[in-house]
């Protein structure tokens, strides 16, 4: 078991107070992909910011590789966000100021639990993975959508994290690249044995998940 | 487990950012380096033109001057042809007991006319005991041509003031003859010339032996003036202690005596520091600028950042260390090109006044201002970079996610 939500209630105050997330309970086991679909507002992107300890202001409980993530304070939090888990975004978020390799290094050297050198070796060789090695030197900016994508992917992979998690992957994506991105997540997580969670509106996406579930006003339809 | 803020890693990412607006950063950190160079450019020569007025006014004249009061003038107006003269015992016994008297000099001080074979000047003869006056004035370093105080102990010499010297058109060993008030007068040799650089002085000011001059005026062991040099110049408090202990006398400090350079090294040493000041927390501000609007485009990157697992120390880190990088690269030019500028200004030739006599541009080359100069800008910019820096680390990932 890689992470385990128990009863978890949170709630919007602005504009007004509203309840997001209502008893929300899941469990997520060790090489599973699952994925939470819903309408816009239902309540999957929020989830998936508390379950990646991005959000920690909601009730309930949570674990991560039994760790109990609210016993967390702030600066611990950031390293073990580090180490467990990894980002896909729906709009790639790569650094503009950074190359593209430079970019999947920056975990590692923030982990720096192995040489800078190694780290090249390790980000050079998740680039081969994803197609991207030849870009390597390249401005992040510069590249297309799927090519931004597949650069986060091997982003998240770089600190051999836990869990990845995944908000809207394809959203910004053409049907075609979508499919492409989402198989390369798929196989490259599958191949580690990682776990993956996915907030998604795409429906190949969680036809082909290994679990999905359907989120509705904040209440998960197990 | 936090592990420490000051790695290679953040570094790296400061410096990252730093050369992806290479040009912003330059114009900040120009900012400094003016601000930087004005201030010790300023500060140079002000504090140059403060000591070098010091050096030559109070070092040139004594921190204490008590001489013979006008009220003794009037009991005694059967005196009025000759000199006032001062019972020094008293004066004496006070002097040696106070702690804060360096040290104190007797003088007999009268008008005369000198006449060279050229021309006649009125001149200030000052009759001084070598071996008192030599602890009080330092005539060696002052001295332009010929020999100090101890050529008085020859009877018939003289030490003129430089300018004195121009204008009656002697050298050192030619003749001159004074005469004084009482009609007597005497042929003197010139023994050596002087400049203190101030003309007031450098115009009227000649010395001769004490005894010579008590000879002449017919009053043995007669003395007019007590030169005092104090310790701490700062502490007259002796001043008035005399003038309520002995009848008769009138004192006058160094304060009273040179309000216009007191007040003038005052105005000097407030526009230094005002100046300053301000054009360093100008270039503050410039770097406050650059920096918050750095963090406000850049807040995506920071979410980021964050996600991945830099803490909000990290990004304090990674942004002040931008700050002081400006900062220091500022601060150092700055004391460069501080240094160059008040070399060129220390060598550039000044016109003579009529009240200072100097060649060049006084400059003081204190290592303490430099350093001084160099903390305040980087101060004043890791001060500036630390606000924008806060805002940075305070950037909530999710809002910023969600928001796109």
């Amino acid at each position: 078991m890689i992470l385990e939500a128990q009863h978890i209630d949170k709630y919007f105050f602005q504009p007004q107070k509203h309840q997001v997330l209502k008893d929300v309970s899941l469990i997520i086991e060790e090489g599973e992909l699952v994925s939470i679909y819903g309408e816009s507002g239902s309540g999957k992107s929020t989830l998936l910011y508390v379950l990646s300890t991005l959000d920690t202001n909601f009730e309930g409980d949570l674990k991560i590789k039994d760790k109990d993530i609210t016993l967390i304070t702030s600066p611990e939090l950031s390293d073990f966000r580090n180490k467990h888990i990894g980002f896909v975004y729906q709009f790639h978020h790569l650094l503009p100021d950074f190359n593209v390799l430079q970019n999947v290094m920056l975990p590692a050297m923030k982990l720096s639990q192995i040489s800078k050198e190694e780290i090249k070796e390790e980000a050079l060789s998740l680039l081969n993975e994803v197609g991207m090695k030849a870009f390597a030197t390249r401005s992040s900016y510069k590249l297309s959508g799927g090519q931004q994508q597949r650069v986060a992917i091997a982003r998240a992979l770089i600190n051999n994290p836990s869990l990845i998690v995944a908000d809207e992957p394809t959203g910004n994506l053409d049907q075609k690249n979508s499919e492409v991105i989402f198989e390369l997540l798929k196989e490259i997580t599958e191949r580690r044995n990682k776990s993956v969670v996915i907030a998604t509106h795409n429906s190949k996406i969680y036809q082909s998940s290994h679990r999905s579930i359907e989120m509705i006003d904040g209440v998960l339809r197990l | 487990m936090s592990k420490q803020v000051f790695n290679k890693t953040n570094i790296f990412i400061a410096f990252q950012y730093l050369s992806a607006r290479m040009k912003q950063s330059f114009l900040a950190m120009i900012g400094v380096m003016l601000g930087v160079t004005t201030f010790i450019v300023m500060i140079n020569f002000m504090t140059g033109v403060n000591d070098f007025l010091d050096d030559a006014v109070f070092n040139g004249s004594p921190d204490i001057i008590i001489n013979a009061s006008a009220k003794k003038e009037l009991e005694n107006i059967s005196r009025r042809t000759t000199n006032l003269l001062l019972d020094v015992t008293k004066i004496d016994n006070i002097l040696k007991g106070d702690k804060n008297v360096q040290s104190y000099a007797h003088q007999i001080i009268s008008p005369a006319i000198l006449i060279s074979d050229a021309k006649q000047f009125p001149g200030s003869i000052n009759g001084v005991f070598p071996a008192q006056e030599r602890n009080m004035v330092d005539l060696e370093r002052r001295l332009i041509k010929g020999e100090g105080f101890k050529s008085l102990l020859e009877e018939n010499s003289i030490l003129l003031g430089v300018s004195l010297a121009k204008r009656l058109q002697v050298e050192v060993g030619d003749q001159i003859e004074m005469i004084l008030p009482n009609g007597k007068n005497a042929a003197l040799r010139v023994a050596g010339i002087f400049s203190f650089g101030i003309t007031t002085i450098d115009n009227v000011r000649t010395y001769v032996s004490a005894a010579k001059l008590q000879n002449l005026l017919d009053q043995k062991n007669g003395i007019t003036n007590v030169h005092i040099k104090l310790k701490d110049r700062d502490d007259v408090s002796l001043k008035s202690y005399l003038t309520e202990n002995i009848d008769g006398i009138e004192t006058e400090d160094w304060k009273d005596s040179n309000k216009t350079i007191v007040i003038g090294n005052k105005v000097r040493d407030i526009l230094t520091w005002s100046v300053s000041l301000a054009l360093l927390l100008v270039a503050g501000f410039g770097i406050y600028n650059i920096l918050n609007s750095t963090v406000i485009q850049k807040r995506k990157d920071i979410a980021v950042l964050k996600t991945i697992g830099y803490s909000s120390n990290d990004v304090v880190f990674i942004f002040l260390v931008q700050s002081i990088i400006i900062g220091v690269l500022g601060a150092v030019f700055g004391g460069l090109f501080g240094y160059i500028i008040s070399y060129l200004i220390s060598t550039t030739p000044l016109d003579t006044s009529d009240f200072i006599i100097v060649d060049t541009y006084p400059i003081n080359f204190k290592m303490s201002y430099y350093f001084l100069g160099l903390s305040f800008g980087i101060l004043t910019t890791v001060f500036a970079g630390y606000f924008p820096s806060k805002k940075a680390s305070q950037v909530d990932p999710v809002t910023i996610i969600r928001g796109i």
